[in-house]
Formats: C-alpha cells, sequence, structure tokens
C-alpha cells in the first residue's frame, strides 16, 4: 500500500481517504501501538468524514510489532461514536496474523471485520459492502 | 551450550525458553512479564505475540473474578449485617413485655435469623464463598443457641461425630441449617426438664449417601406424639425443609429423640 504525500502521519500510522472512499491507515513498521496510539489513531480517521459521512476503513497491519489490550478495545469500537462502517485488515507475516485472529476473535469488532492476505481482495470486499448498503 | 548445536537450533531454544518462561508465570497469575518481540516476524515473535496478549486477557480476567468476589462477600456481608439488625430490632421489641410465651417466640424467631446470619458471616470471613464447612456451622450454631437460653445451670454436653470433613453449597445450608436449629431448639426446650443431658450429631457417608443423625437423651418425644400432624411451627419447618433440600427424615423416639436425615450425596452435596 502506498503513502500518499498528503497522508496524515501520527506515532504510528499513515491514514488518508483514498478517491474510492475508503478511509485507509497504515501501520508503521515496527510500531508497539498503545492505547494513546490507538485513539491518536482513530481521531485521525473520523477526522475525515465529512458532515458526518462513514465510509469502511482499509488497514494494513503488516510490520506491526505489537498492539495492547487497551488499543485492540479503542479499535473494536465498542461502546463509542464511530464513521467506520467496517474493517478489512491486511496481514501477512505469522506475526500480524496472530494480532489479526486475536483482535478479530477476542476483541470482536462492532463493524464488520474480515482479514486478508490481498490488497485487492480486501478493497473488493469493502466496497461490495458500501454497494450492498446502498 | 551443547556442543553440535547449530545457530538456528540454539535460537529456537532460546526463545521457547523465554516463552516457556513467561507461560510459567501466568500459571502463578504474575503478569508483569512479557516475552520480547525481536522484530524478525517469524514464527516466534507470532507465538511471542499471542502469549502476551493471552497473558493481558488473562490477567483482566483474573481482575474481574477477584472484583466480583470481594463484591459477592461484600454481598455476604451486608445481609449478614441486614439480618442482625432485624434480630435486635426483635430484642427491642421485646424488653417492654413482660409476657414468656411471646419472648419465647422472639427468641425462636431470632435462633433462625441467626442461624441464616452465620452462614453468611462464615461465607463472608472465608476465601470459599460457596460453600460451607458443615461442622464449624453447627457448632458455632450449637453456641449461639446454648446462649440464648439462661444456661447458667445447663450442663448439657454436646458432640460432633464425623470421619471426613462435609461441606455444603449455600442454598442446601441454611435449609439444613434452619433444620439444625429448630431440633436443638427443641432439645433444650423439651428434652432435659433437670436440664442435664447430651446432644450429639453424627455424620455417616455410605458410598454415594449421606445421613446425618443429631438426637438427645432426654425425655424423648410422647409416643402419641404425630409429627405429619403437628400444629407447632418448628416440627412443620424440620419436614417442609428437608423435602426441600430432598433429604429423607425419619424420626426414632426410642432413646431420647433422634432425627436422621438422608441425602442422595450427587444431589445435593458440594
Amino acid at each position: 500500500m502506498n503513502v500518499p504525500a498528503d497522508a496524515l502521519e501520527i506515532t504510528c500510522y499513515h491514514t488518508w481517504k483514498g478517491e474510492d472512499g475508503i478511509v485507509r491507515t497504515k501501520v508503521k513498521p515496527g510500531s508497539e501501538v498503545g492505547v494513546i496510539e490507538a485513539r491518536e489513531n482513530s481521531a485521525a480517521v473520523n477526522g475525515l468524514s465529512v458532515n458526518g459521512e462513514k465510509f469502511p476503513l482499509l488497514i494494513d497491519a503488516r510490520g506491526i510489532k505489537s498492539i495492547s489490550r487497551e488499543a485492540r478495545n479503542q479499535f473494536s469500537v465498542r461502546g463509542r461514536e464511530t464513521n467506520t462502517t467496517s474493517f478489512a485488515i491486511i496481514i501477512d507475516s505469522p506475526l500480524s496474523r496472530v494480532i489479526g485472529n486475536f483482535f478479530m476473535g477476542i476483541n470482536k469488532p462492532a463493524v464488520p471485520t474480515r482479514l486478508f492476505e490481498n490488497e485487492e481482495e480486501a478493497i473488493t470486499w469493502l466496497l461490495s459492502l458500501k454497494v450492498n448498503k446502498k | 551450550m551443547k556442543p553440535g548445536k547449530t545457530e538456528k537450533e540454539i535460537y529456537s531454544d532460546k526463545r521457547a525458553n523465554d516463552i516457556l518462561e513467561v507461560i510459567l508465570s501466568y500459571a502463578r497469575l504474575e503478569f508483569d512479564k512479557k516475552t520480547e518481540l525481536t522484530g524478525t516476524e517469524d514464527v516466534f515473535d507470532a507465538i511471542s505475540a499471542g502469549v502476551n496478549m493471552l497473558g493481558e486477557e488473562l490477567e483482566n480476567s483474573t481482575i474481574s473474578l477477584k472484583e466480583k468476589e470481594q463484591l459477592l462477600q461484600e454481598v455476604h456481608h451486608r445481609v449478614k449485617n441486614n439480618l442482625q439488625i432485624i434480630s435486635s430490632l426483635l430484642n427491642l421489641q421485646s424488653e417492654s413485655v413482660q409476657d414468656a410465651k411471646f419472648l419465647g417466640l422472639i427468641r425462636e424467631s431470632k435462633n433462625r435469623i441467626t442461624s441464616m446470619a452465620l452462614i453468611h458471616e462464615m461465607l463472608y470471613a472465608t476465601k470459599d464463598l460457596s460453600h460451607i464447612n458443615f461442622k464449624e456451622y453447627v457448632e458455632k450454631l450449637y453456641r449461639s443457641i446454648y446462649h440464648t437460653f439462661e444456661t447458667s445451670d445447663y450442663k448439657i454436653d454436646f458432640e460432633f461425630i464425623m470421619e471426613k470433613e462435609q461441606h455444603f453449597e449455600m442454598d442446601t445450608m441454611i435449609p439444613l441449617g434452619l433444620i439444625f436449629n429448630e431440633i436443638i431448639t427443641n432439645s433444650f426446650k423439651y428434652a432435659f426438664p433437670g436440664h442435664q443431658g447430651e446432644i450429639k450429631v453424627q455424620v455417616d457417608k455410605k458410598g454415594e449417601d449421606l445421613s446425618i443423625r443429631i438426637w438427645d437423651n432426654g425425655v424423648g418425644i410422647p409416643a402419641d406424639f404425630d409429627h405429619q400432624s403437628s400444629k407447632s411451627l418448628g416440627i412443620q419447618l424440620i419436614h417442609l425443609l428437608a423435602e426441600q433440600i430432598e433429604a429423607g427424615l425419619s424420626v426414632d423416639c426410642t432413646h431420647g429423640t433422634s432425627y436422621e436425615l438422608h441425602f442422595c450425596r450427587s444431589k445435593v452435596l458440594a
């Protein structure tokens, strides 16, 4: 996933909105994500909404080193306002696979979420949800 | 280091041992350790991340469980205090009364309340919030009843015979406690006109069955006394509560008075 020049750069992520209406967030390699970094990311993602518009979120988790329980809870969007409608999480290594599956199984995100090893498939899935909603 | 090990084997051994150490510390409910991630994103990093996250979840569950136990302890404490308040109110109510019959009824009600309060007291005072040590309970109950009678001239021996420790869950212990309260109270009231005698409790386990016998060597119950049709609240309670805990009940008045409760152990015992 190529990061465009105008992407927001925060502690552990690059975050931006694509022309297809999907918001993307890419973890920086070796990031150890705690709750502060997770909140920072949530604020950045929600900040991309114009007039309360909701959007799918593509998360590139490749290269992540660790993520705390509180951070996973923050990303699960349980019990808090969010502009996201669905999550597609891109994983590759055994490490990102473990983290992704843990997030899905234990933290149970409140919006439809799937893990992908392929970026195109992830985008197709997110767009299909968007179409179905229309 | 064993000779002949490859660098990869040495690395694998070290990572595996590091992870094992952390798992062992989690088993001891020590959650300050975490496995180190090297950033190589290999399978050891994946396992380490999984172990670390499981540790966080386990720690959280352990804390929740402790909080719930503390809450339950607090509930037992409050229930016991409330029962004590009711008992004190009965005391106040009886202060201005001289009528012996009325005072006797107040005492019986207070003893019934105490038999239940004792269970809540024992539950919050021990680490085990669901099981009551039967022997300890019956001895406390006996002492409590003993003190409610004007016992300065009483010489009543109490003996508890039991081979192995027996515990009951609260749902069984409350009715059982009330049954014991009625039986012991009746012994104090009626069995010993000379204020001397003996009360014994015996617990026997035979295979899956358990029997609890409580008897006194007092004057016994008149031969024409019909337990089933008795209007005595105490006697009615004994029968009703035995039925509630699905215990068979037999009464023998050959030598003193003996009550025997039969339990199918799998049904009611912890």
